[in-house]
């Protein structure tokens, strides 16, 4: 195997683990709700999401061979750049993961990338103008518009069934939620299992192992599709908890109208292309659910903890992914890749590590919120 | 502000989450309202089978929507 083959298995390797901690990060997008309110059993709905994030990777092949469009230089675009971008990206959906805060995982490629670039072809490469309007504004009016479009929901919802049995209500919505919920995990299987399918592609033409008219070979179909698939399944718990527990206590008429929101708004988005950010969308209609039920309560801390992460996801992975490239460029070629690889690799490794000390899984994601991520075994405790 | 925001996408956007987002979960809702006024009846009652009718008719909407939505999003 020669140096270039070994740096292109490096970025593939790495686009599938980010694909991989995408999916994680993200299963709370569309199931935190259904597992607060107790519609699908944890375990049930984290396999629920995954296989449908694998069809939903399936629906639409039209994979646009690109990372980061109308945002940085594609002139600028190398290997290195694209694995640096990958390994800044995905270290911050790991960080963010650990502290259980839902962050955007493609601002945090495309900061990733940004951040490569800025040191590999200066900042002449990067189009200020695509960042505002690609990632910075909408990431603005994402979630107002989820906000919005959720409290208005809700508030019909109990309107609408007020007179309705508890016990019709509670399962009635439930099954609506399910419904809801398994839109949203199909749309997200198709746009995000596509961008890694594009990154792969792209770094397949790049290394010219496939022509620039090929089209995407079956095996990143698949390999795509299973990554994502895999990371939704094994399920971001930590995320999960604070969108289903840490942000308000929802019932299941609320969780249906957030998801029903996030979905609209998911699909509308795609549809006329605007670039809107599905974890914003989602995180901001939990909170019009919140918003839309007179007296229920948001924890406000909760959702400024969330949009500082968010301020800083852009920053921060683009910090990531110029030491990445920095890495790469001094060691030089495969070996430093590889190294960098190693060292992305021990990082995830001790996140990993830490987050064993006070795990939060599928037993106890639902306990009682108590102002951290991580459910404490101590009883009466302040409550946040 | 407008040479950076698509404005008129942005529009849509909002109308559309507006109608398939908070419109069909109240046309669910109201199907809700209608199987309750079929089930949900006092012992000895007879069922009230426009209750059915209509509570069939909202959620057929509401399936109807969430497939425009899925050709909408393959079709982009």
């Amino acid at each position: 195997m020669d140096a270039e083959m070994v740096l292109l298995v490096l970025v593939v390797v790495t686009a599938l683990s980010f694909d991989f901690t995408n999916g994680f990060h993200d299963t709370a997008n569309a199931m935190a709700t259904s597992i607060a309110t107790g519609a699908l059993r944890p375990k049930v709905a984290v396999a629920l999401s995954g296989v449908l994030n694998f069809v939903g990777a399936f629906l639409s092949l039209e994979v646009a061979a690109t990372i980061a469009k109308g945002i940085v230089d594609s002139g600028a675009i190398s290997l290195s750049v694209v694995f640096a971008g990958l390994v800044g990206g995905l270290l911050w959906n790991l960080v963010t993961w650990y502290f259980g805060i839902p962050s955007s995982s493609s601002h945090a490629l495309i900061g990733g990338v940004v951040g490569a670039t800025l040191l590999a072809a200066g900042t002449s490469a990067v189009k200020g103008a695509g960042l505002l309007s690609d990632v910075i504004i909408p990431a603005v009016l994402a979630p107002v518009a989820a906000v919005l479009i959720a409290t208005v929901g809700t508030f019909l919802v109990y309107r609408i069934t007020s007179r309705v049995s508890e016990r019709l209500r509670v399962g009635g919505f439930r099954v609506g939620q399910i419904g809801s919920a398994s839109l949203v995990s199909l749309a997200h299987g198709t746009n995000d299992a596509q961008k890694t399918m594009g990154i792969i592609t792209l770094a397949l033409i790049t290394s010219h192992t496939i022509g620039p008219d090929d089209g995407t070979p079956m095996w990143v179909i698949v390999a795509s599709a299973t990554a994502i698939a895999l990371g939704t399944y094994i399920g971001g718990w930590r995320v999960i908890r604070t969108l289903g527990k840490g942000l308000t206590e929802i019932e299941s008429p609320q969780g249906f109208a957030a998801e029903g929101s996030s979905a609209a708004v998911i699909f509308a988005a795609s549809h006329f292309g605007f670039p809107l950010s599905t974890t914003h969308v989602c995180s901001g209609s939990i909170v019009g659910a919140g918003v839309g039920k007179r007296l229920a309560e948001i924890r406000w801390g909760v959702a400024g903890r969330m949009a500082v992460a968010w301020l800083v996801t852009l920053p921060a992975a683009a910090l990531g992914g110029a030491v990445a490239w920095k890495g790469t460029d001094l060691i030089g070629g495969a070996l430093g890749m590889g190294v960098v690889f190693a060292l992305a690799a021990l990082i995830a490794a001790g996140l990993y590590l830490a987050s064993r000390r006070a795990p939060v899984n599928h037993s106890n994601v639902n306990d009682r919120w108590t102002g951290r991520v991580a459910p404490s075994a101590q009883v009466g405790e302040r409550v946040a | 502000m407008s040479d950076f925001v698509d404005v008129d996408s942005l529009w849509k956007v909002l109308a559309v989450g507006l109608i398939g987002g908070a419109g069909l979960v109240a046309v669910f809702a109201f199907g809700l309202v209608g199987l309750s006024a079929y089930a949900d009846r006092p012992p000895g009652a007879r069922p009230k089978v426009l209750g059915l009718v209509l509570a069939c008719a909202c959620f057929l909407v509401v399936a109807g929507g969430a497939a425009a939505g899925l050709v909408a999003l393959l079709a982009k």
